[in-house]
């Protein structure tokens, strides 16, 4: 289906290449997974099997991508609309249409398809993404998965033989991703279309890959089995990790597997509790009978919470469910609010300038919506200055987060964990008295989620600081937080210790609990700990 | 129960011909009624859709220019005798400028002309602020010809990335607010500025990409997936406009 003979690619003001020599054949019906850390050149491969590189981006492409027979050179991507969809990292930028009927339709408009067609084919897409009620609504209401399943059915009106995705869980919450990867488990075995993804949350698509094609930036690329591939790579779900660390002879790709792998293990050893880390007493949010409405829709319902010093608190949730509009108040950036919200004795509200600097750090969403200088290095001057500290702290804060980032760099050059760990160093230098990060780990991949996760540990013990994260990553969540909050309608449905909160809900559960299932271990470490302890 | 939306000239025309009686009648208790009229249906008929405020933004800008102009139709201009209500300082210009005035005497004519004046005109923006909050700009320019649609398509592009661009900026002020930053001020634009426009210059690259990829501009003709007709219900609103325009 497709073929990539002797593909190279550069791009201009670049001295590695992109790809380098890379021969690969899809076959019909194979999903194939696209791994490599970020900046590492997933997106372009992608783009690549419909032309929008080079045609799109520019760059040099050696070598010849047919695609049904068609070569990317010689056509344009609009004339393979017809064969492939292609969806991106944020489906709200490709939206062109106001409703998600609308949307559906407006490929099959460009190619001028008859009425009738057009018909029959919307409905059978609604029908096949279960997008049936949302038809005459506006695509701006929908939720993240929503407009995630209208940008996969807008592409699967046109009946595509390959339908190509970049990253198309990494926004969502886990329940929503399973819904929109089952369905495309589905369009695999029922329709045989081919699908190329791309994906850094391994632990959510590796049990779907038929291959996997792993990237590692400077121009190489290794294609095989996800069993083949899964054996070295540095890249790799924490079930993996586990296997390995056990010493077993498979890579263990699906819970399944590495429960029967295990069996002897759970069973010997006696269920005990880990002991959590015992938290202090000093109170330092402290959040009561908070309400955040927008209009009519409730996004907080009276919501009251204290958070105590050196405790790193997760707040989990489906999308919609409150996690942003709680960490906004709690930043005290909410007007429309009832309750209070007080950070050290300071209503959050109420602080301006140098003062908030000193008491929250907050890192939104999209990191770079804190950056606005021209260069890593006037951010970090920028930074020196309005906490009147000696030039040179910001940037040495950011080479121990993230070693290796030039002077000289526009941060939107950066990759999202630099971009991330430049944000997070501009915020520290005010030596704030508590951390709040919103959905960080969005576009990271495991080694940055690894130094994020290390930096967090250590600002939360040895600052004695209090650190908030709002995130969908369970992975994450397992390795971090001392405490989950969870919230569903604007409701705080479970607030306890993150392993009784994780281990009571199947689908928020991470891989290495499911696999080790009644025994509460959360992480890989856990798991070798209690094995330690048994055998002296 | 779907709701059939009117084909989205109806309200166009209805707000021609209210918008006419209007002019033609040109009294303020009337442009007051029909203005009163208007936002009935409005709060009545509009979607929760982004054009669905607009109505309030021309109401906002009505008021504006009514006080704008009614402030410099009291200030400078011929003054018209009568009750005086009270006395500005008068700037004193030079004798080549004869017949005109800056201050002086208010009086209770020039106050209500200058406003009855305003009235009129503001009642029509706000007539037309309702047909465009009334109709999706997006069904509006399926309705035109085909070589204005294919223009219409961009138009309908910029509309739909507006709102976007609206809480893009809200959420960049906030979050440097946060790391607090000053908001207000001149320096603080160039702030908000630098984030926005990466992000609308990605935004833009992202959905060209995509227009590209789904085969925008690959045929000459484009085909219509629901082709707009006209039903009773537009001949009724439409009719009612005109009878008003009739009797005006």
């Amino acid at each position: 289906m497709i073929k990539f003979s002797n593909v190279s690619l550069i791009y201009p003001h670049s001295t590695t290449s992109v790809l380098e020599n890379l021969n690969l054949e899809i076959a019909e019906g194979e999903l194939v997974l696209v791994i490599g850390p970020t900046g590492s050149g997933k997106s372009s491969l992608l783009r690549l099997i419909n032309g929008l590189v080079p045609h799109h981006t520019g760059g040099i492409l050696a070598g010849d991508i047919t695609v049904g027979g068609l070569s990317t050179r010689e056509v344009k991507p609009g004339a393979l609309a017809h064969l492939i969809g292609i969806v991106g990292q944020n489906p709200i930028n490709g939206f062109v249409a106001d409703t998600v009927e609308e949307e559906l339709a407006f490929a099959m408009e460009a190619l001028n398809l008859p009425n009738e067609t057009m018909r029959k084919r919307v409905e059978e897409s609604l029908d096949l993404m279960s997008l049936v009620p949302l038809r005459s609504r506006s695509i701006a209401t929908l939720s993240g998965g929503e407009q995630q399943r209208v940008a996969i059915a807008s592409a699967l009106v046109m009946h595509p033989k390959v339908l190509v995705l970049d990253e198309p869980t990494s926004a969502l919450d886990p329940i929503a991703a399973e819904e929109v990867l089952s369905i495309l488990h589905r369009l695999v075995h029922d329709l045989s279309i081919t699908i190329v993804i791309a994906e850094h949350k391994l632990e959510r698509v590796i049990d779907f890959a038929d291959r996997i094609v792993h990237i590692t930036g400077d121009g190489v690329t290794t294609v095989g089995t996800a069993q083949e591939i899964m054996k070295s790579s540095p890249i790799a779900p924490p079930i993996v990790h586990l296997a390995r660390a056990l010493g077993l002879k498979d890579a263990g790709l699906s819970v399944r597997d590495m429960r029967r792998a295990t069996q002897a293990l759970r069973e010997s050893t006696p269920i005990s509790k880990p002991n959590t880390a015992s938290v202090s007493a000093v109170p330092v949010i402290e959040i009561a009978k908070l309400t955040v409405a927008y209009g009519t829709k409730i996004a907080l319902d009276s919501v009251t919470t204290t958070v105590f010093d050196n405790e790193l608190v997760a707040v989990m949730g489906r999308n919609g469910s409150g996690k942003s509009s709680l960490l906004r108040s709690i930043a005290g950036v909410n007007e429309m609010q009832t309750g209070t919200v007080r950070v050290h004795s300071l209503l959050s509200k109420d602080l301006h300038s140098k003062l908030r600097r000193q008491t929250i750090g907050y890192i939104p969403q999209e990191p770079s919506d804190l950056l606005y200088a021209q260069s890593v290095e006037k951010e970090c001057e920028q930074a020196d200055k309005d906490n009147q500290i000696p030039p040179g702290t910001t940037y040495s804060v950011l080479a121990q987060l993230v070693p290796g980032i030039s002077l000289h760099t526009h941060p939107r050059d950066l990759s999202e964990g630099q971009r991330l760990g430049l944000a997070l160093s501009v915020v520290l230098s005010a030596n704030p008295k508590v951390l709040i990060l919103d959905e960080p780990t969005r576009g990271l991949d495991y080694e940055a989620k690894k130094s994020l996760t290390r930096i967090l540990l250590e600002f939360a013990s040895i600052f004695n600081r209090a650190v908030v994260i709002a995130t969908h990553d369970v992975e994450l969540v397992a390795e971090l937080a001392s405490r989950t909050i969870f919230l569903a309608d604007g409701d705080i449905v479970a607030d306890g210790p993150t392993i009784d909160v994780l281990l009571s809900s199947p689908a928020f559960a991470p891989q290495v609990a499911k696999v080790m299932s009644p025994q509460p271990w959360l992480r890989v470490r856990d798991v070798i700990a209690a094995i330690e302890s048994k055998s002296p | 129960m779907k709701k059939i939306p009117l084909h989205p000239l109806t309200w166009w025309m209805w707000s021609c011909a209210v918008a006419i009686s209007v002019a033609r009648v040109d009294r303020p208790l009337f442009a007051g009624i029909a203005v009163g009229v208007v936002g009935l249906i409005v709060v009545a008929q509009r979607d929760d859709a982004p054009w669905g405020k607009s109505f309030n933004w021309t109401l906002k800008i009505a008021l504006w220019i009514l006080m704008v102009r009614t402030f410099i139709g009291v200030v400078i201009g011929v003054p018209i005798p009568g009750t005086t209500l009270f006395t500005l300082p008068r700037v004193p210009l030079p004798d080549w400028m004869p017949g005109i005035r800056i201050g002086g005497a208010v009086t209770l004519e020039r106050l209500s002309s200058a406003l009855s004046e305003g009235v009129t005109i503001c009642a029509i923006i706000v007539i037309f602020g309702a047909a465009a909050s009334l109709t999706s700009p997006h069904r509006l320019l399926r309705v035109l010809p085909i070589y204005v649609y294919e223009f219409g398509v961009t138009v309908v592009i910029a509309t739909s990335v507006l709102p976007q661009l609206v809480t893009s900026v809200t959420r960049i002020r906030q979050a440097q607010r946060l790391r607090g930053q000053d908001t207000r001020g001149f320096a603080s634009y160039r702030r908000v500025a630098i984030p926005l426009l990466e992000e609308s210059l990605a935004r833009s690259l992202d959905l060209a990409a995509s227009m590209d990829s789904r085969g925008y501009g690959v045929s000459r003709r484009r085909s219509r997936y629901r082709p707009i007709s006209w039903r009773i219900g537009d001949s009724a609103v439409v009719l009612s406009g005109l009878i008003v325009m009739g009797l005006s």
